[in-house]
């Protein structure tokens, strides 16, 4: 398990497969979200039935549903691209720090990640989201960001742990090279391929988040996400219930594809 | 790759140390752990107190034109800010709500004065309560039932198999993207539960919002007790138990189920946040009165001292089932006991 052996099995022919899923539902949600405008109210269009101009037909407010989706979508996925890669660069480097520093230190932080893994983070996010009226993205990658490293230092400690006894990071020691360069150059490769397993997890997370938060009212003020999406449709489920279920699917589309694209990272052959 | 192996050989070495140490050592670990337990879920809570506090006062603006709306008369935003003590210093504000939390007194709620806070939160607990146990109660029988069903050799191999792929897909799809539209054909298309809403839906939208919120909670269940049944099955306890006449069913169910009780139970205590944030998106959906509802209109209304004793109180109790969890575990598992 070399650094070597890692960059060796990254190949176009077993990627593209993994990447496919998040390039479709990017492609299509583009599409959709080109149509039209996601916040253009038109009333006379209100519940009306699929057609050519509106595919999944409107909501009450007569916004073109297919549009909403597609933009709330692409944002979704923003955001989780944005928090995932977050969490992903701040824990890993506290944790390789953490776990090379080890002691009391290393203890501290594998409390902390507990802590805050066992927390209802729905929970400290609407709390944290009280604090504004309509929260932007911004403050929503925030409130996202405060929990998402902790997995991924976990990870990035335990790793390191193993990886601090092994004899050639010890050899690195012994023939001079310092605690950082050593980091750098012979613990960083060999952790990173794991504690990126993590990266499609922690996004998917965020989109699933991000749209039960807008879906029961801490989403942004134009209403403009899954969850404002999902919101129209359950207040619409009598006259227009196609648009639960196609709903539901981009919801379910955004994090599967987004779990998919991160296997791409799994350090086995299949995964 | 895993660090698996080893450190597993290590954990299984404690409990020969754990021995040599004594009676009396082991009986103040197996206390002792719970309290640590307890004292971290303290800290937990306070944190959560904190955060909500100073979310409410210091991040943006006035607390008081927040509650009452830009076009407040300054002489209104004054008397609020007094009556909340807004315009006391923040240190003194925070010492009386730390008082205010201990005694269970916050004042009484903005949006219906005379009833107080903590009680307006006693209100709405039992229904979330009531909610959140039956839906980890129906995930448990079936998650464990299912796990059963796919580690012992009842179904023919195939079944299993494709039974075992539909969890593992199941366990791709988020709730939120799938309770809306299973209410819809449930409740709409073949009515056979009562609509989101109903407010004579009784024990029957009840047990069908605790079945959707199970969902999830069921097949993280199923799937991690397979694998912990797989491995347990081959276990020597287990043959024994088979070789002296236990039947397929008696060896899972009563030799190697309770060895497989503590990864359970993690999962159960790991998800209880989400099993929460579950809860707020379903009463939304069905319209229940309960915890999440009751944040989301003291949020709306700006309803401080119900949004402070609410979230404190959903803290308290996430906090509490943790700790219940982890005490059970000790008791089910002795192992668990001795491994601290």
């Amino acid at each position: 398990m070399t650094s070597a052996a890692q960059k060796a099995d990254f190949s176009w022919k077993r990627s593209a497969p993994r990447l496919l899923p998040l390039a479709l539902v990017v492609a299509l949600a583009l599409v959709a979200a080109s149509r039209g405008s996601a916040t253009y109210l038109v009333p006379e269009d209100a519940f009306a039935a699929p057609s050519l101009r509106h595919p999944f037909g409107c909501a009450e407010t007569g916004i073109d549903f297919a549009a909403l989706l597609g933009v709330g979508l692409l944002r979704g996925l923003g955001l989780a691209v944005v928090v995932a890669l977050f969490g992903f660069s701040v824990g890993t480097t506290v944790g390789v720090g953490a776990a090379l520093r080890g002691g009391a230190l290393e203890r501290v932080l594998l409390r902390t990640c507990d802590l805050l893994q066992a927390f209802p983070s729905f929970l400290l996010a609407m709390v944290l989201l009280s604090a504004v009226r309509a929260p932007s993205r911004v403050h929503l990658a925030c409130v996202f960001a405060v929990t998402a490293w902790a997995p991924f230092a976990r990870l990035a400690a335990m790793e390191t742990r193993v990886l601090r006894g092994a004899a050639f990071v010890e050899a690195s020691l012994a023939l001079g090279r310092g605690l950082l360069g050593t980091a750098r150059v012979h613990i960083l490769p060999n952790v990173l391929p794991t504690v990126a397993v993590q990266l499609g997890a922690s996004a998917a997370a965020t989109i699933v988040g991000e749209a039960g938060l807008a879906f029961v009212g801490f989403g942004p003020r134009d209403g403009v996400s899954l969850g404002g999406a999902l919101d129209q449709a359950v207040a619409g489920v009598f006259r227009a219930p196609l648009l639960l279920g196609v709903a539901g699917l981009a919801v379910f589309l955004g994090s599967a594809a987004l779990v998919r694209a991160s296997t791409v990272f799994s350090p086995r052959k299949r995964g | 790759m895993t660090p698996g192996p080893p450190m597993r050989a290590a954990r299984k070495m404690a409990p020969s140390t754990a021995v040599s140490k004594g009676r009396l050592a082991r009986a103040l670990g197996f206390i002792a752990s719970p309290v640590q337990r307890a004292g971290e879920g303290g800290l937990v809570v306070l944190l959560l107190a904190t955060a909500v506090f100073f979310a409410l006062r210091v991040i943006p603006g006035d607390a008081a034109a927040l509650v009452l709306g830009d076009q407040a008369s300054p002489a209104a935003l004054a008397t609020l800010r007094a009556e909340l003590g807004l315009d006391r210093p923040l240190l003194l504000q925070y010492l009386q709500y730390l008082r205010g939390l201990a005694t269970l007194d916050l004042g009484s709620s903005l949006r219906r004065p005379g009833t107080s806070a903590f009680a307006r939160v006693g209100e709405a607990l039992a229904a979330t309560a009531s909610l959140a146990f039956l839906a980890t109660g129906i995930a448990l029988v079936v998650g464990v039932a299912l796990g059963l069903l796919t580690s012992g050799p009842w179904l023919p191999p195939p079944a299993r198999t494709r039974l075992s792929r539909l969890l593992d897909g199941a366990a791709a799809v988020p709730l939120l993207a799938v309770a809306p539209a299973i209410t819809w054909l449930l409740a709409v298309r073949f009515p056979v539960v009562p609509l989101p809403g109903d407010p004579d839906a009784g024990f029957g939208g009840l047990f069908f919002a605790g079945a959707l919120l199970a969902f999830p909670l069921s097949v993280h269940l199923a799937r991690t007790s397979r694998t912990a049944l797989r491995t347990t099955t081959d276990a020597l306890f287990v043959r024994v138990a088979r070789a002296k006449g236990a039947s397929v069913f008696r060896a899972q169910f009563f030799h190697a189920l309770p060895a497989v009780s503590a990864p359970i139970l993690t999962v159960v205590a790991t998800q209880l946040g989400a099993l929460l944030g579950g809860a707020v998106v379903l009463e939304k959906l069905f319209e229940r009165r309960g915890l999440g509802t009751l944040l989301l209109e003291a949020y709306a209304g700006r309803d401080l001292p119900v949004l402070e004793a609410t979230v404190v109180t959903s803290g308290l109790l996430f906090v509490a089932v943790q700790t219940l969890a982890s005490l059970l575990q000790g008791i089910l598992d002795p192992r668990a006991r001795e491994a601290r």
